[in-house]
Formats: structure tokens, C-alpha cells, sequence
């Protein structure tokens, strides 16, 4: 589904990715695990589309399509969801106005027909319920006075919305305590376990590993996979940390 | 008419002088249509063309159409003298949903208007330019003790250039709220002088203003609170696309006497592209010691980070500039109490960004 060949970036002259490999297949969870300022968000942003970061070398194919030639909104339309490590605060844009709009993108896109404003609505609260989030909240805008836990809480909800095929999350379980820690991951597991669905983790902790079980784990550091293996990998990490697998 | 101001002259330097020139120098053409222009209500309606009433498309209702003779050293204001509009309601009388559509066909035009709410008369009037040419009105506006007044004023001229100038004298507990959307493709000038004369008084002038092309808008506002317990709002909003600028100049003044006064200015401006330009220019002269004045004037472009989190959800770059853009102005068109003509509002503002992003 996903397949990342030695992929460079840089962002303002700056290499961040040197040569980074990873290859996803559909019904796959894979992990992605490093040490602070590996280029794990980097990697998240190059994927979305963000025109900050330059490609300076390697391909990305997302079901035989070049990933790079496409738009950030293209790349959504094609089924790609990026899980924002800060989700921004948008001040005057409702999450129903937003999501609405982005979702009806997406279709008309994919040549599907719009949703109305009742089909929508029917929709958002539905997955609003199922990540405990008060249907309130979709009114207010995007994320702004959202706690940290809200906020990941939200970015799952846009998920369950717009049903993407590959989803990537970065961090998704950093600010979220242990409760909603498993409303998260009972989310992810219901949105994306599917066969012709996959998930690219990006986190720090082995703790969202116990309630999304990843097929594969990679080691990210200085811009490149390292080490690959198996969920063992992670607890390994949790245990001698990182230095110990980079040296 | 008398002189006309020059750019050499300090309260006139950023006003499009050479648009207005340009827009005189036309001859008068096509009639634009207006059917689409009017907002559900049955209240009164009137048209002018060229500054020329038009009975049978109108039905004026409480307005009359008269000779006026305004008061005012204001040099385009004092063009205006001859028949014009106007609106006396007497203690306790209400009438709302008056709608005025000024339709311009090229060269110039000059139209007074008159406002008069007696104690505790209520009233609403939505103004609509249409056209090309040069527009030039002058409205005044007196208030008596416990008059409301909401007037909401849409600039949406295709091309020349329109010029409103509003002098406005406040009564005690006594409020204007006023709201102007410059979204046509007219280089403008929106300019008024709001006194609060009478304790515990409201005076409101805010809005948006929307460029492109080479187009220039400016408002010129100044707020005069002679009174006590006073409130003002001049909360204005600039977007300016292409080479197009945008300036926003408003002032408050606080009378020593006038304590307790509660001030509120907000000047921000947004830019579209690079090569436009927005100019602000906020001013507060306070001799009362006991007064609330928040201010505050900014300029930016659309933030990166929210515009890469909309794309990334599926909007392209354009409908994703547009929704940011539309809550940015938001918070001038939202200030509009009548839910009909806030839509209407904020539906031209819409059309607006739809063909400039
Ligand atoms: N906008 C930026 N400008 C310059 N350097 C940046 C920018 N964003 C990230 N970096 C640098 O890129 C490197 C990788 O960052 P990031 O991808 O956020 O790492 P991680 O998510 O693994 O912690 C870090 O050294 C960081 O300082
Ligand atoms: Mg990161």
C-alpha cells in the first residue's frame, strides 16, 4: 500500500531525512520508534504534502501513485489521513463547518456524491459517541481551548469521519491519560483494522502498543530506519532505551 | 463642487483619489440589475438612480424624499446639499427593514440622507451600491434619548469609486450600530464622525473591507465620547489581495469629562499576497482619567500551519484560504444583529472570496 524508497527531505537547507525505507502493506499496523528529533514528525509531514519541507531525493507510492507529485488535498482524497502531533487551533472555523467541507472535498474528488447537511451530521455524532466526545464540541472551533487529550480525541474523531485507508499518527498518545488512552486505541483499532487498511504509528511510549498491536516496530533515527522487528522490538526499546539500538 | 481633498493632505493620504477622478470622467452607461439585491422583509424600499429617486420602483413608506440642507465642513459631505432621503420617526415609533438600493451608471452622483429617531423610536436601514461612477453621500444622523438605530451599509459597486461620509450625534442611552462591507470592485472611502453626546451612549462603525486587483479602500472613523458611561465599538477588518491596498484609520477621543468611558478598537488586516499592502492607523486621545480603551491593530497572512491542517484534510488551497478568510472577517459581519441581512452579508463577502482566492 505504502512504499517509501530511500527517501531524503530538508527543510529550510536543513537534512532531516537521509535515506529513509519502509514499505506497508494493506491490514498492517506498523510502529514507528526514536529518540527526540529523529525526523519521526518530519517523515508525518513530508507524507502529508507540507510545502515547507523539500524532497530532495527517493519515491513515495501509495497504491502504485506517486505520492509526491499530489497535493496535500489530493493525497487526502486518495486516502491518506496524517494525525497531527499539535493539532492547530482554528479560531472562527466551526469542526462541523470544517469537516464537512473537507469530507465533501474528498468525495466530490473521488467522483462520489456530496453528503447533506442531516447525512453529515448523522455521521460526525456518531463517531463524536464512539471517542466519548461530547457532540457539543463539534460546534466550537477547530481545537481551540481543547485540552491536549481533546485534541488527540478530535484528530481520531476527524478520523472515524473521513474513513481513510492508510492512516498516519504521530504521537497520538502523547497528553492522553490512561483512560483515554484506551478510547483512543480501542478507536484506531476500530477505525483502521481492516484487510485493505493500514496504520503507520509514530510514538514514543510502548503503552499505546498494548491497545494497538503493531505488526512490525521500526527503530527512526538521525533520518533513517535502523532496526526493524517484531512487537518484541518495542518492549526491548522500553527497556535498554534507545542509545543502546542506535550504537 | 468645492476643492476636492488631495493626497498631500494628512486624513486624505491614503484615499484613491485618481480612482475617484477616473470614475467622474466616465460617461453614464448600462443600468446593473438590482432584483437580486433586495433582503426578505417588507419594509420600506427605495431606489435611487444616479442619485435620482425612482418612484416606481420604490415604496418608500416612512422615508420622504426632500430638499436637505446638511450642516457639515466635510469636503465631500458638503457636495451633497439638494433633495435627498429622509427618516423622522417620532418618540416610540419603530420602523425596521428600510432598504435603499443606489444603483450608479458612470460620472458622478451626490445624494443626502437625514435620520432623525425621536426618544425611544427604533430603526433599521440597509443601504446596497450597485454600478460604476463616482458615489458620494453624506448621512446624518441624530439620535434622541433611547433611540436605536442599526444600519448596515454594503459597498458592492463593480468599479469607481463610492464615498460615504457619516456624521452621526448621539443621545443620552441612546445607540448607532453600524456595520460597512466593502466587497464590490469600487475603490472606496468610508468616513464618519460618531458623537457620543448624551450619558451612557453607543456608538458602533466597523466592518470589512475587501481588495484586489489595484483596487483601494480605506475607512477614516472618529468616535467622540462628551459624555459619561459611554460605549463605542470600531472593530474593522481588512483582506487585501493582488497589488490592492486596504487602510484602516480610526480614532477615539475622550472628552475630560467623559468618565467611565468603555472603548473598544480593533484594526487587523490580512494579506492575500505579498505585493498587497494594509495600512492602519489607530488613535486614542483620552483627557478623562477614569476610562476603559482596549485597542489593538495587526497585520499577518493566513496562518501556514491551520491553512497545511485544512489541506491535509482534504480542502484544496482555495476553499481552504477562503474558510480561513471568512473567519477572519467574521468578526466584523457578525456584529450585524438581523440575521437576514447578516447572511446577506456575509453571502457577498463569500462571493467575494470565492473568485478572489
Ligand atoms: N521548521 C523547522 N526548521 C528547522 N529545523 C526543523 C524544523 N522542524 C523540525 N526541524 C528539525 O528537524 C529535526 C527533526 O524534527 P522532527 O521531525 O520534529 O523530530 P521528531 O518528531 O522525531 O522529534 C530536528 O532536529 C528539528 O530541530
Ligand atoms: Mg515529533
Amino acid at each position: 500500500m505504502l512504499q517509501i524508497d530511500n527517501l531524503h527531505a530538508e527543510i529550510d537547507g536543513k537534512p532531516i531525512l537521509k535515506g529513509l525505507s519502509l514499505a506497508v502493506n494493506a491490514g498492517e499496523v506498523h510502529a514507528i520508534m526514536g529518540p527526540n528529533g529523529a525526523g519521526k514528525s518530519t517523515l508525518g509531514y513530508v507524507l502529508g504534502g507540507r510545502a515547507a519541507y523539500e524532497v530532495t531525493g527517493g519515491t513515495v507510492a501509495l497504491d502504485c501513485a506517486d505520492l509526491l507529485e499530489m497535493d496535500a488535498h489530493e493525497r487526502a482524497a486518495a486516502g491518506l489521513f496524517l494525525g497531527f502531533q499539535y493539532p492547530v487551533e482554528i479560531p472562527g472555523v466551526s469542526n462541523l463547518q470544517f469537516l464537512r467541507e473537507a469530507l465533501n472535498s474528498q468525495r466530490r474528488a473521488r467522483g462520489q456524491e456530496p453528503l447533506s447537511g442531516a447525512e453529515f451530521l448523522k455521521l460526525a455524532r456518531a463517531q463524536a459517541a464512539a471517542l466519548g466526545m461530547d457532540a457539543e464540541m463539534l460546534k466550537r472551533p477547530v481545537n481551540v481551548g481543547f485540552s491536549g487529550g481533546e485534541k488527540k480525541r478530535n484528530e481520531m474523531v476527524q478520523m472515524g469521519i473521513l474513513n481513510p485507508r492508510l492512516a498516519v499518527l504521530d504521537e497520538t498518545d502523547s497528553g492522553l491519560d490512561i483512560d483515554a488512552l484506551r478510547i483512543v486505541g480501542d478507536g484506531i483499532n476500530r477505525i483502521m483494522r481492516a484487510p485493505d487498511k493500514a496504520v503507520v504509528l509514530i510514538t514514543h511510549y510502548q503503552r499505546l502498543l498494548d491497545y494497538v498491536r503493531p505488526d512490525f516496530v521500526h527503530v527512526l533515527a538521525d533520518g533513517r530506519i535502523i532496526r526493524s522487528g517484531g512487537p518484541e522490538l518495542a518492549h526491548e526499546l522500553e527497556r535498554e532505551g534507545y542509545g543502546a539500538i542506535a550504537a | 463642487m468645492t476643492q476636492l481633498p488631495t493626497n498631500r493632505m494628512e486624513a486624505w493620504r491614503w484615499t484613491d483619489l485618481a480612482a475617484l477622478e477616473a470614475a467622474r470622467a466616465t460617461v453614464r452607461g448600462g443600468v446593473p440589475a438590482i432584483e437580486g439585491l433586495w433582503i426578505e422583509g417588507d419594509g420600506p424600499r427605495l431606489v435611487f438612480r444616479d442619485g435620482e429617486f425612482q418612484l416606481d420602483l420604490s415604496t418608500p413608506g416612512e422615508v420622504s424624499i426632500e430638499p436637505i440642507a446638511p450642516v457639515t465642513a466635510h469636503p465631500l459631505g458638503s457636495a451633497t446639499a439638494g433633495t435627498g432621503w429622509r427618516l423622522t420617526l417620532d418618540a416610540e415609533r419603530a420602523v425596521t427593514g428600510i432598504q435603499i438600493v443606489h444603483v450608479a451608471t458612470g460620472n458622478e452622483n451626490h445624494l443626502p440622507g437625514l435620520i432623525e429617531l425621536g426618544r425611544d423610536a427604533v430603526a433599521s436601514v440597509v443601504e446596497t451600491f450597485v454600478g460604476n461612477g463616482w458615489t458620494n453621500r453624506l448621512t446624518t444622523i441624530r439620535l434622541a434619548e433611547g433611540a436605536r438605530l442599526m444600519r448596515s451599509v454594503r459597498l458592492l459597486q463593480a468599479s469607481g469609486f463610492v464615498s460615504l461620509r457619516e456624521e452621526a450625534e448621539i443621545g443620552q442611552a441612546a445607540s448607532l450600530a453600524s456595520v460597512f462591507l466593502g466587497a464590490g470592485g469600487a475603490s472606496s472611502r468610508v468616513d464618519g464622525e460618531l458623537v457620543v453626546a448624551g450619558d451612557g451612549g453607543f456608538a458602533e462603525m466597523g466592518g470589512a473591507l475587501l481588495t484586489r486587483g489595484e483596487q483601494r479602500q480605506e475607512c477614516a472613523v472618529t468616535v467622540r465620547h462628551a459624555a459619561l458611561d459611554g460605549a463605542s465599538r470600531q472593530i474593522w477588518r481588512a483582506v487585501a489581495a493582488d497589488r490592492s491596498a486596504v487602510s484602516l484609520a480610526a480614532r477615539v477621543d475622550v472628552a475630560r469629562g467623559a468618565q467611565k468611558t468603555d472603548g473598544e478598537q480593533s484594526l487587523r488586516g490580512l494579506l492575500l499576497h505579498r505585493t498587497a499592502t494594509v495600512n492602519l492607523k489607530p488613535e486614542l486621545e483620552i483627557f478623562a482619567d477614569d476610562v476603559k480603551c482596549a485597542h489593538g491593530a495587526t497585520v499577518g497572512e493566513l496562518d501556514r500551519q491551520a491553512l497545511f491542517y485544512l489541506q491535509s484534510r482534504g480542502l484544496p488551497e482555495g476553499p481552504a484560504k477562503a474558510m480561513l478568510t471568512r473567519a477572519f472577517v467574521a468578526d466584523a459581519i457578525d456584529r450585524i444583529g438581523e440575521d437576514a441581512v447578516r447572511e446577506a452579508f456575509a453571502a457577498d463577502a463569500e462571493a467575494w472570496l470565492s473568485e478572489a482566492l
